[in-house]
């Protein structure tokens, strides 16, 4: 497959690179690692006139410790800059083995926080070829009012994978929004709409600069099933976080990703645990909450019977093993 | 398209050339400079058969990067991998313990395995398994490839510690 035809900007600052963007509005798009929207390209997904690469701004590839003990991370620092960080692994585990386990080594050492965190969503009729994609008609992400995976569907539901988002939810991370008018910082909780279509709240002209996380304040964890360990997008994902005791926790955060077209925080089941703690009983209820809660399931990447089964077994897998984690 | 002058060292040899900015790397690789070890697979970041090595040494999916940004930079091909007239221990163990079969995925495997050999000759399962994920090979399984990357770290133990 070959990349359509575009034009390549490639700024040499930041404020540079907001300005071309605002100049172009929708025709242009974002490129950092490339891993993921070039081959969106190939499949003409997307055929954006101008591609605008940050990869010459040095101040996005900058990991730092922030005064109260928490850390910034610039977007276009890598998953392998990431993964290979022994700060990143002591304070945010969860972090750690959620970008530990994007792709391969191939695609880490290319792929960024920032291209992570925005992700376009998937869905296994549309992420193909051209040719592949002319046997059916159009959907949403192209050119029908139609989804393939849910027929009576309103809306795409395309299943956002970022390995990221679910962790960094967790952890409270927040996220800055960059533009040439100025920049606007929300928590990353607030970035994602439950629309494959229209995934993120940001805006032409946006662009995500930098994430930052509050110091650690107890302990998280990162789960992912896949078909294989390496190389696939996840069947599930799911990431906790407890601050304070298993018997009386302070907070609780459970998440969980590749199940729809946004990370889906399991209001149920923190309130499971939030009540009563951290224990046999209420990580089976959690559990079961959490599988209840998916509502409508695409059968996307793999049936949505065994989407259902797979989340149980995997919070309950989870939640053992963060019982058990020391502070 | 207007194309664009780059300057790209290759094994050693520096090049300039014109290219449009949608040409991949792979494509710079293969059709402008005749360098076909380097093999087109998926050409969408999942098999590894393009696998080049970076600057540092790293592991590149040449079908997933544009060439333009690989001005005034340089890659490794698995045509620059040999020592003078001597097959790198890495290849030399791959024909010793048949880790080949069509070979089509070879290149890729070995460019892979010297990512991971370069910075590191003790490489335990787990390195390795974490090095050689992204390259697939359909033929061999991936057994006989493991025991040549093992076997070339030894070697290249072995010549650390006489060099
Ligand atoms: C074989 C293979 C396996 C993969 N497995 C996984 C996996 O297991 N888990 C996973 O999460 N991903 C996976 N990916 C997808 C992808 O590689 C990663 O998500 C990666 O982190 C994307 O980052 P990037 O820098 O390459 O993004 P790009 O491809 O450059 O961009 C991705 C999207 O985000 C937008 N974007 C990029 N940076 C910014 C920014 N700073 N601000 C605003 N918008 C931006 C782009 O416009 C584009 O829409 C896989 C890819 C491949 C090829
Ligand atoms: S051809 Fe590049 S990964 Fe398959
Ligand atoms: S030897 Fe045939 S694909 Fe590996």
């Amino acid at each position: 497959m070959q990349l359509p035809e575009f034009e390549y900007i490639r700024p040499k600052s930041l404020a540079e690179g907001l300005q071309a963007l605002a100049e172009h509005g929708p025709d242009a798009q974002i490129m950092s690692g490339g891993s993921d929207l070039l081959i969106n390209m190939k499949f003409r997904l997307d055929t954006p006139k101008y591609l605008v690469s940050f990869n010459d701004v040095a101040e996005l590839k900058a990991m730092e410790t922030l005064p109260d003990g928490g850390m910034q991370i610039g977007a276009g620092c890598t998953l392998t800059q990431l993964a290979g960080s022994g700060e990143l692994e002591d304070k945010y585990p969860a972090l750690h083995d959620a970008v530990f386990s994007v792709g391969s080594k191939h695609v880490r050492n290319a792929a960024t926080i920032g291209g992570n965190i925005c992700l376009d969503t998937r869905c296994w009729y549309t992420n193909q070829s051209e040719h592949w994609r002319e046997t059916r008609d159009g959907c949403f992400k192209t050119d029908t009012e139609e989804c393939h995976v849910i027929k009576t569907a309103a809306k795409c539901h395309a299943i956002n994978s970022s390995d990221s988002a679910p962790a960094l939810m967790v952890l409270g991370a927040t996220v800055v929004l960059a533009s040439a008018k100025g920049e606007r910082e929300l928590p990353i909780v607030e970035f994602y709409n439950d629309d494959g279509v229209d995934h993120t709240v940001m805006q032409p002209g946006e662009f995500l600069a930098r994430v930052l996380i509050p110091p650690p304040t107890g302990r998280s964890i990162y789960a992912k099933l896949a078909q294989r360990d390496g190389l696939d997008f996840a069947s599930g994902t799911f990431a906790a976080g407890i601050v304070g005791s298993n018997e009386s926790p302070e907070s609780v955060c459970l998440v969980m990703g590749s199940v729809g077209p946004a990370p889906k925080v399991l209001d149920k089941s923190i309130e499971i645990i939030m009540g009563q703690g951290l224990n046999d009983d209420t990580i089976e209820a959690a559990a079961l909450a959490a599988r209840a809660s998916l509502g409508e399931v695409t059968n996307l990447f793999t049936p949505s019977g065994y989407k259902r089964r797979l989340v149980k077994a995997l919070v309950k897998d989870a939640l053992n093993e963060l019982r058990d984690k020391e502070a | 398209m207007a194309k664009q002058i780059i300057t790209l060292t290759v094994n050693g040899d520096e090049h300039e050339l014109a290219v449009a900015p949608y040409q991949t790397l792979l494509e710079v690789l293969r059709d402008e400079l005749d360098l076909i070890g380097t093999k087109r697979g998926c050409t969408a970041g999942s098999c590894g058969v393009c696998t080049v090595n970076g600057e540092q040494g790293e592991a590149v999916l040449s079908c997933c990067t544009l060439a333009v940004d690989w001005n005034g930079r340089s890659v490794t091909t698995v045509e620059g991998v040999q020592e003078g007239t001597e097959l790198h221990p890495i290849q030399k163990k791959f024909l010793e313990h048949g880790a080949v079969q069509c070979g089509f995925c070879t290149p890729g495997l070995v460019m892979s395995a010297k990512a991971l050999l370069d910075v590191n000759t003790s490489p335990t399962e787990r390195d390795i398994n974490e090095a050689m994920a992204g390259a697939i090979c359909r033929c061999t399984g991936h057994i006989k490839v493991k025991i040549a990357i093992r076997e070339a770290a030894k070697a290249l133990r072995e010549r650390e510690g006489a060099g």
